[in-house]
Formats: C-alpha cells, sequence, structure tokens
C-alpha cells in the first residue's frame, strides 16, 4: 500500500527534504552584499576596510578591491577581474545589439543603475559575522535623477548608459494596418492599460553553494535550468563546461524566476574559486523583494475594430516594456506579447510593436506566464469594451471570432502557427460551469435595484505558447536499466515542485508496461545526466515528457534487438511485455529485464528529442461584486477551463492550475511594487507591503478541463501550470468593468486597489458617457 | 549563553549569542533544517513550530528565550514508529504540498491546533490565513487540515489506513 501520494511526499513531508539552504558543507563561508541604496548614481568610494576587522569577517571587497585579490587556487590563476553578468541567449530574450555597451558589472564599479545593485560583497563564517561586516561597509554614491516608468526613460533625457539611448530594442510582429481599415470599421475601441511589475515570489528565495574540489566546481543552487547555469559559470570562469557541476536539489518554487544566472551568482563562484574555499549565498525575503527579477512591466496602447456584426477586423498593440536596469535577461521577453498579440480569434490584421526601454528598476525577466498574460489582458479587455460598443454580450462576441476547431493548424498574422485547439468548447463549458444565464439575471435584478451592490461577470479566452522558441525546443532524456533490473529515467528538465519524481517514472513505467515503482528518475545533475535544456516555457510535460516516451520505445526495442541476438531469432520474433521479452514462436516461458541485462550488460538509451511549440488555451471567467463605499472587490466565483492537450498527472496540473489562478488573483487585485521618485520600491514592510494572496482572499475557484492532443509530439501534451496567470486576471478586471459599467477602460488599472475601484465607482457610466 | 533545547524530546545544550534566532538555532546547530526560512520577518509562517505547545514564528524568537522549553518541529512530527502524523498523510492525499518550502510551517501550526479544531471549518480557515503558500493556492492545504481533524483524530493511535494512497 502506496504511504504517500507523491515520491516527494516521504521527505518534504517530515523536514528531509534537502533545499540548497540545508546543506551542510564544513568551512563554507557566507555572502552578504552591500546594497546601493539609491536607483541611480555614481560611485565615488566604497570603503571595506571596516568590515574586514569585524570578528568572523573572511574577506569584503568592492568591485575595485577584487581585482586585487591575490589568487589562492591554481585553476584561477587567469581568473583576474570578477566576470560580468552573462546575457540570456534562449528565447531571443537579449541580444547582442541590446547588450553591446552596455555591460553588467557583478559588482557595480563606477555606477549604479538600480536600486539593491551591489556594490561590494563580505564573506564571514556565517550569515551573521558576513552581515556584521557588510554594516561596516562604506560608500559615497552621487545621485543622478532616476528614470522610474518607460515613458520617462523612452524620452532620453536621463541616459542610464552614457551616448546610448534608453530604448534597448525594438520589435514587431504582423504587418502595419492602414488607416482605411480604421476608418471604415462600424466600431473602433481605443484604450491603454499599464500591466504592473510583479515579484514572482517563491517562497524560498534564491539559493547557490559553491564548493570547489579537485580542480572543478560544484555548484548547488534552487534552479530551473543546470545546464544554463553550467555552461553560462564556465565561460565566465574561462573553464570546460565539464569542469563545472551544477546540481538542483528540493527547490522551493520559482515560476520562471529562477533560470538565470545572476550577478550574486557570478560573484558567489568567483570569490568560491579565487579563495579555494566553498561559500553560499542564501538570499532572504527582503533582498529578494528590492533585487530579484520582476515580471511583466508593460505600458500598452491598442485599438480593435470590428463590422457592425462583430467581425474582428484589426488589432493593433504598441508596447513600451519596462525592462530594468540592463538589458541581459528580458530585453526581448516582450516579444512574447507581440507574437501572441492575436489572441484566440480570426482577426485578419494583427500588428504588434515593442520598444523596450530601460528603467533603474531591477531587471524584467520571466515570470509564470511571460509575456502571455500581458497579451491576454490586452485584448480580452478590450473586447469587453468592444462588445459594449456594438451592444453585443460579450461572450456572443467571443464565438463569432473564434478560430474554428478545422482551422489548425492556424497561422497568425503575428507569426505563430497554433497546433490545435477547440476554442469555443472550452468558452462554453467555462459559461456553462460558472452559470452565466443565472448570473446575467442576477445583474439585471442588481441593477434594477439601487441599493444592491453592484455585480459584474468578466471572460477571458486565450492561447498561449509552450515548450520554447525554434532553437529550444528539444530536450534530452534516457532511460538505464542496470544489473539489478531497476530502470532509471534521465532527463534534463529541473523540477521547482511540479512532482517531476513521481509523473516521470509513471510515464515511463506505462510506456513500458512496467510497475510504477521499478522506474526512478534522475534528474537536475549535469554530471548524471550531461545535456539538458531544463524547466521553463511550461515545456516539462510537453517535451520531456515526450523525450522520455520515446527513450522508453527505444529501450524496449533495444531490449528486444538483445534479446533476439542472444536467442539467434529475427527480432520480430521476440515480443517486449511488462517488462518481460518472450520468443514469440516457441511460447516458452520469457526472459526478464533483470535476467536480459544479467546477461548482456547494461542497457543504455540516451536521445534527443525534438518537439514543436505547443497552443494551450482555454477561457476563464469571475463573477465579483463590489463595495463602493470601501472600493472593495469581492469575487463570488473563479472558472478556469484550460486545455492542456495530454495530461501526464490530473491532480498535478489541476493542483498547479488552481495555485497559478490564485496568482492571477494576486495581479488582479493585489500585487505590485509601487516605486518613489527617486526609483526606490516602497517595500519596507516586506510581505506586508507587496500582497501575495492569503488563504482568506481566495473566492470559491472551479477548476475544469478540455483536451485536444497535441500533434508536435507522439505524447500530444502541451504546456500546464501557468494558466491561471494568463487567463484569470483579465476575467477579474472585465467583471469589475462590467459591475462598475465604466465608460472610460483606462481608469481601471492592476491592480484593482479599493483606491482605483472607489475612484473608478465614481467614474462616468458608459450609458451616460 | 548556554541554553538547553528540548527538541522533539532531545536536548540540544547549546552556546549562542543572545541575538541568534530560534530558527538558526534550529536549522544550524541542532541540524533540524525542516524548519524553513520564507522572510525572516515574521510574515509567511515557513517557519512555524511548536514552543511548549503554542505555535510561534521562530524567525521571531531568540534561540535563548527558549531555553529549558519544549519545542516540537517537524522532524517530531511523525510517531515514534515513524508513522507519518495525521496531517503529513492528509497533505498528501490531499496534494496540499507542491515545492514543499511552505509545508513545514502549515504542519505545525496546524499540528499545535488540530485537537482543538473538532469539525469546524471556520477554524481551519483561521490557520491556513495565517501562513504563505505560493503553490498550491491554500484550498488543498485547507482540506487537507480538515480530513486530519476530522477523519484522523491525533489522540487515537490509529494504524496505517489505505486513505491517502
Ligand atoms: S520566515 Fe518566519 S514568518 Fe516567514
Ligand atoms: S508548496 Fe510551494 S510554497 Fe507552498
Amino acid at each position: 500500500m502506496k504511504l504517500w501520494t507523491r515520491r516527494e511526499d516521504a521527505r518534504l513531508l517530515t523536514g528531509h527534504g534537502r533545499y540548497v539552504a540545508d546543506l551542510v558543507v564544513p568551512g563554507c563561508l557566507d555572502a552578504a552584499f552591500v546594497r546601493s541604496r539609491v536607483a541611480h548614481g555614481l560611485i565615488r568610494e566604497v570603503d571595506c576596510s571596516a568590515a574586514r576587522e569585524v570578528p568572523g569577517v573572511v574577506g569584503a571587497w568592492s568591485a575595485a578591491d577584487l581585482s586585487e585579490l591575490p589568487v589562492c587556487a591554481n585553476e584561477a590563476a587567469h581568473l583576474q577581474d570578477l566576470p560580468p553578468v552573462p546575457r540570456t541567449m534562449l528565447a531571443k530574450l537579449s541580444t547582442e545589439d541590446a547588450v553591446n555597451g552596455r555591460e553588467w558589472p557583478s559588482l557595480a564599479k563606477d555606477r549604479v543603475r538600480y536600486a539593491g545593485e551591489a556594490v561590494a560583497v563580505v564573506l564571514g563564517e556565517d550569515r551573521y559575522r558576513a552581515e556584521d561586516g557588510a554594516a561596516e561597509v562604506t560608500y559615497r554614491i552621487d545621485p543622478l535623477p532616476a528614470v522610474v516608468t518607460p515613458a520617462a526613460g523612452a524620452a532620453d533625457s536621463v541616459s542610464l548608459f552614457d551616448g546610448l539611448s534608453n530604448v534597448a530594442f525594438r520589435g514587431t510582429a504582423g504587418e502595419p494596418i492602414e488607416e482605411v481599415v480604421w476608418r471604415r470599421a462600424a466600431a473602433v475601441v481605443e484604450a491603454r492599460y499599464r500591466q504592473q511589475l510583479l515579484l514572482p515570489t517563491p517562497m524560498e528565495c534564491r539559493t547557490i553553494l559553491a564548493v570547489p574540489e579537485d580542480g572543478r566546481l560544484t555548484v548547488w543552487s534552487g534552479h530551473q535550468m543546470p545546464h544554463r547555469l553550467r555552461l553560462e559559470l564556465a565561460k565566465s570562469l574561462g573553464w570546460p563546461a565539464e569542469r563545472v557541476r551544477v546540481v538542483v536539489p528540493d527547490t522551493g518554487g520559482a515560476f520562471g524566476s529562477k533560470s538565470a544566472t545572476f550577478p550574486e551568482y557570478v560573484a558567489v563562484v568567483f570569490l568560491a574559486v579565487k579563495l579555494g574555499r566553498p561559500v553560499r549565498w542564501i538570499e532572504d525575503r527582503m533582498e529578494s523583494m528590492s533585487v530579484a527579477t520582476r515580471g511583466r512591466g508593460q505600458d500598452q496602447r491598442v485599438r480593435l475594430a470590428a463590422d457592425e456584426d462583430g467581425r474582428l477586423l484589426a488589432y493593433e498593440l504598441e508596447i513600451d516594456a519596462d525592462v530594468g536596469a540592463y538589458p541581459h535577461l528580458g530585453v526581448g521577453l516582450p516579444m512574447q506579447t507581440a507574437w501572441m498579440a492575436t489572441g484566440p480569434y480570426m482577426t485578419p490584421r494583427v500588428h504588434a510593436t515593442v520598444r523596450s526601454v530601460l528603467t533603474n528598476t531591477m531587471v524584467t525577466y520571466p515570470y509564470r506566464g511571460a509575456g502571455r498574460p500581458e497579451a491576454t489582458a490586452a485584448l480580452e479587455r478590450s473586447m469587453d469594451v468592444l462588445a459594449r460598443r456594438l451592444g453585443l454580450d460579450p461572450a456572443e462576441l467571443r464565438r463569432r471570432n473564434l478560430i474554428p476547431p478545422e482551422s489548425f493548424p492556424y497561422q497568425t498574422p503575428t507569426g505563430r502557427r497554433y497546433d490545435s485547439g477547440n476554442y469555443a468548447a472550452a468558452l462554453e463549458l467555462a459559461l456553462e460551469t460558472i452559470g452565466y444565464d443565472a448570473w446575467r439575471a442576477e445583474q439585471a435584478r442588481r441593477r434594477a435595484r439601487p441599493d444592491a451592490l453592484p455585480l459584474g461577470i468578466g471572460l477571458a479566452c486565450y492561447v498561449e505558447r509552450s515548450g520554447g522558441e525554434p532553437g529550444g525546443l528539444h530536450d534530452f532524456a534516457g532511460v538505464e536499466a542496470d544489473e539489478d533490473g531497476a530502470i532509471i529515467a534521465h532527463c534534463g528538465a529541473a523540477s521547482s515542485g511540479q512532482s517531476h519524481e513521481t509523473t516521470f517514472p509513471a510515464l515511463v513505467a506505462r510506456t513500458l508496461g512496467v510497475d510504477e515503482y521499478r522506474v526512478r528518475l534522475v534528474e537536475g545533475d549535469t554530471d548524471a545526466q550531461p545535456e539538458g535544456l531544463g524547466s521553463f516555457a511550461s515545456r516539462s510535460a510537453q517535451v520531456d515528457g515526450a523525450a522520455l516516451q520515446n527513450a522508453a520505445l527505444l529501450f524496449a526495442e533495444r531490449a528486444r534487438e538483445r534479446a533476439a541476438e542472444l536467442w539467434g531469432v529475427p527480432v520480430e520474433e521476440v515480443e517486449w511485455s511488462g517488462g518481460t521479452l518472450y520468443p514469440v514462436r516457441d511460447g516458452s516461458a520469457g526472459m526478464d529485464l533483470t535476467e536480459l541485462v544479467k546477461a548482456t550488460g547494461p542497457l543504455r538509451v540516451h536521445e534527443r528529442f525534438e518537439s514543436g511549440m505547443g497552443f494551450p488555451f482555454g477561457a476563464h471567467a469571475a463573477v465579483a461584486e463590489i463595495d463602493t463605499e470601501l472600493g472593495v472587490v469581492r469575487v463570488l466565483r473563479l472558472v478556469a477551463v484550460d486545455d492542456s492537450g495530454v495530461v501526464l498527472d490530473p491532480a498535478v496540473v489541476r493542483g498547479q492550475a488552481f495555485g497559478s489562478a490564485v496568482q492571477g488573483i494576486g495581479q488582479a487585485l493585489y500585487e505590485g511594487i509601487p516605486y518613489g521618485e527617486d526609483g526606490v520600491p516602497l517595500m519596507a514592510n516586506g510581505l506586508l507591503d507587496y500582497l501575495v494572496p492569503t488563504a482568506s482572499e481566495i473566492p470559491p475557484i472551479e477548476i475544469k478541463d478540455t483536451c485536444t492532443p497535441s500533434p508536435s509530439t507522439p505524447l500530444g501534451a502541451k504546456g500546464a501550470g501557468e494558466s491561471g496567470c494568463i487567463g484569470s486576471p483579465a476575467a477579474i478586471v472585465n467583471a469589475v468593468a462590467d459591475a462598475l459599467q465604466i465608460a472610460d477602460p483606462d481608469l481601471l488599472q492592476m491592480p484593482l486597489t479599493p483606491d482605483v475601484v472607489w475612484r473608478a465607482a465614481r467614474a462616468p457610466k458608459y450609458e451616460e458617457a | 549563553m548556554n541554553i538547553t533545547l528540548t527538541v522533539n524530546g532531545d536536548d540540544y545544550p547549546l552556546d549562542v549569542e543572545p541575538r541568534r534566532v530560534l530558527a538558526d538555532a534550529l536549522r544550524e546547530d541542532c541540524g533540524l533544517t525542516g524548519t524553513h526560512l520564507g522572510c525572516e520577518h515574521g510574515v509567511c509562517g515557513a517557519c512555524t513550530v511548536l514552543v511548549d505547545g503554542e505555535a510561534v514564528r521562530a524567525c521571531l524568537m531568540l534561540a535563548v528565550q527558549c531555553d529549558g522549553a519544549a519545542v516540537r518541529t517537524v522532524e517530531g512530527l511523525a510517531g515514534p514508529d515513524g508513522e507519518p502524523h495525521p496531517l503529513q498523510r492528509a497533505f498528501s492525499a490531499e496534494h496540499a504540498l507542491q515545492c514543499g518550502f511552505c509545508t513545514p510551517g502549515f504542519l505545525m501550526i496546524a499540528a499545535g491546533a488540530l485537537e482543538s479544531i473538532g469539525d469546524d471549518p471556520e477554524l481551519v480557515d483561521r490557520l491556513v490565513e495565517s501562513n504563505i503558500c505560493r503553490c498550491t493556492g491554500y484550498e488543498p492545504i485547507r482540506r487537507a487540515i480538515m480530513r486530519a481533524a476530522t477523519d484522523c483524530p491525533p489522540a487515537s493511535d490509529r494504524s496505517p489506513t489505505s486513505e491517502g494512497s
């Protein structure tokens, strides 16, 4: 009898999980960073001398001090200066052009460009000593005016990099739309939306532990892409990749935010190698809130046109993206929004333009949804305004425009080729589940009674992309059997809470027809699995799942070949069934895999597997009532219908959909980073200022699914887990707009705090406009 | 300062600085890393442990304050024979954890109150509202605590059942 639902549970529920901060390495030093209190300024002086006198402090360095650091370890002899932060090459998240002339030093040298940027690092015998030392470091920074919004940045009156524009990247998707299209349309909606900056906030902050040993370096990190981290760190050190081993132990959530090589990681690794001692950095929450990567951050301007029957004619989306102070990690990220601008509709003309602007804020990087929530929110909010303008029910307007099932694969005007879908089915299921007609009746009833709280119903249809971008749609997987007959599955993914240890062995076991517990998963260790891409873009099931299925099928094939050779029969006469090989003809007893391996040696299959892009989709619906006196939004119901193609483990996927919907509620109603004019985030009270939803903010949420397999892999899985962040914010804001009947959509910008809602409740309504 | 922490029934004589927080003493000095730090400023509750039966934020309490006190951490939740606590079974059964980082805090805050919950869903709501989980959306945690409170009262030392498999 199985004691635990997931294999992970046995250790995670008993206090025996191993996160990086739990690892004990004798003699390990703790790093603490000294961080700039100003967002933009010129560094005049950093003085670490007092810090070095603090008992238990092993060293304290500014960027300038580090180049004078004597070399203790031979292998670091050529390492003079602290290497800069590498750029993201994957998925066009950064470009050569954008980073040229804009170096991101791992410790700021001459200038700081965001509040919290590190100007010195202190190593102590433990965290207490390191922080004692950090408190003694003094610095002088002459402040420069800070650029806090994309609009201010684009004006270029203050440059973050002398002689270079703050506009670090421009991109387009689709063709420009002629004026005549707008002129002739029956209705044109124009609006501006702000997709606020968010903190991904995994409950475990960032972690790294670097252990130099025997000319190699082992790096432990809570990370989504161990192989990328290995490659980038090795490059920074000027080492071949094989000299670095990255191991990902238990990871306390990531949501996209733990897949890069961050400045602190470079500094820690550099110091570990230079000193020849283990060094770790365990980020704390206050630090994370000021310097971990942010998500979203777009100012959008849209135009949406339709004919009198509500058929969409054209959609235009202009994005000014706030990409933060350095273009290295996410300058190209807003293109994910541009490429997905078409959404789930048959709009013939779609044009999206991106301007990525540097500002004095910490860098923007993928956060759960990564570009698709921004695309969905802009389009879906505009759809609701359009429906009102045309006097159509918002559900009906969507029905008339959704791409029909027979049109797949569907080539969008913004360059995507959607794989498969039945968008209308998802919408109908969402309407039915929430009880759409009954809520409309309730709304009418309340509108007739002036004392009733206004109630609104909001919809959002979405389509998103999973798996990655061309060039990054593959991964590596293997299936092995050793002489004891145990089956080991390998893949390049890395779990940060997605139950890989349970679901992947189950998939391999299903494919091979063996007992689930005969299969064990190895991932997240670059020595055990030399090549891999990782877990991002909702790709683990879609790409690694399909890769494992493929490897398992090949494994059974190889086993048959071996048995055929052993028995001297053609391979067609050997059957694989439930882990045993049978000669088809003579009907004799079969040979178990264990015996085969004993007789012929270990059997190993390792393969690179290429997936296509997946396009998960769905429809979310929300009902909200508003206390107009207090400006409080009460979400009464939230329904999320998602289609992730073939699902490996329904309970796991439902769990992620639920958690993701709650993060979507967070964006819609609570989360945001207020910045002062000086560019310093106003979050002195930590998680009391940045409001991630707690259990008291959770409405009744119902998760449903439809299943349209993806033709992109034989497994048919599409990405899962990001849907709630994509569909729910727009549905909730639409519900509030519907309740308040506001004429000007621009008045409702997320998060819908009581202040925003109270004001919107007093603004002109659309009948009166 | 010399103190003795009694953690899960074992004595740990320690020499700690007065400023050392309980969570660090448990994690670094006692080697009990099941207690996690998610914010270090008292909001998230990942560090929740029981001190003399009361749930406390171990990041807001000094180790010296617990001299002589009985501390219970997630490592001490299972029975002496290793039999999982009803809460551990229920959390697994209800998928009340994903990454598991917040989990010890939720388990301990529930363990401290389990016997007084009875089948009062409001009390369970209040408990779940005390801590932060970024993965699950809370509903599975609420269900798990309800399940443990109603199905498996901790007083009755039940043998393993098939529930939760
Ligand atoms: S770590 Fe103690 S409450 Fe968050
Ligand atoms: S399970 Fe990850 S934070 Fe709760």
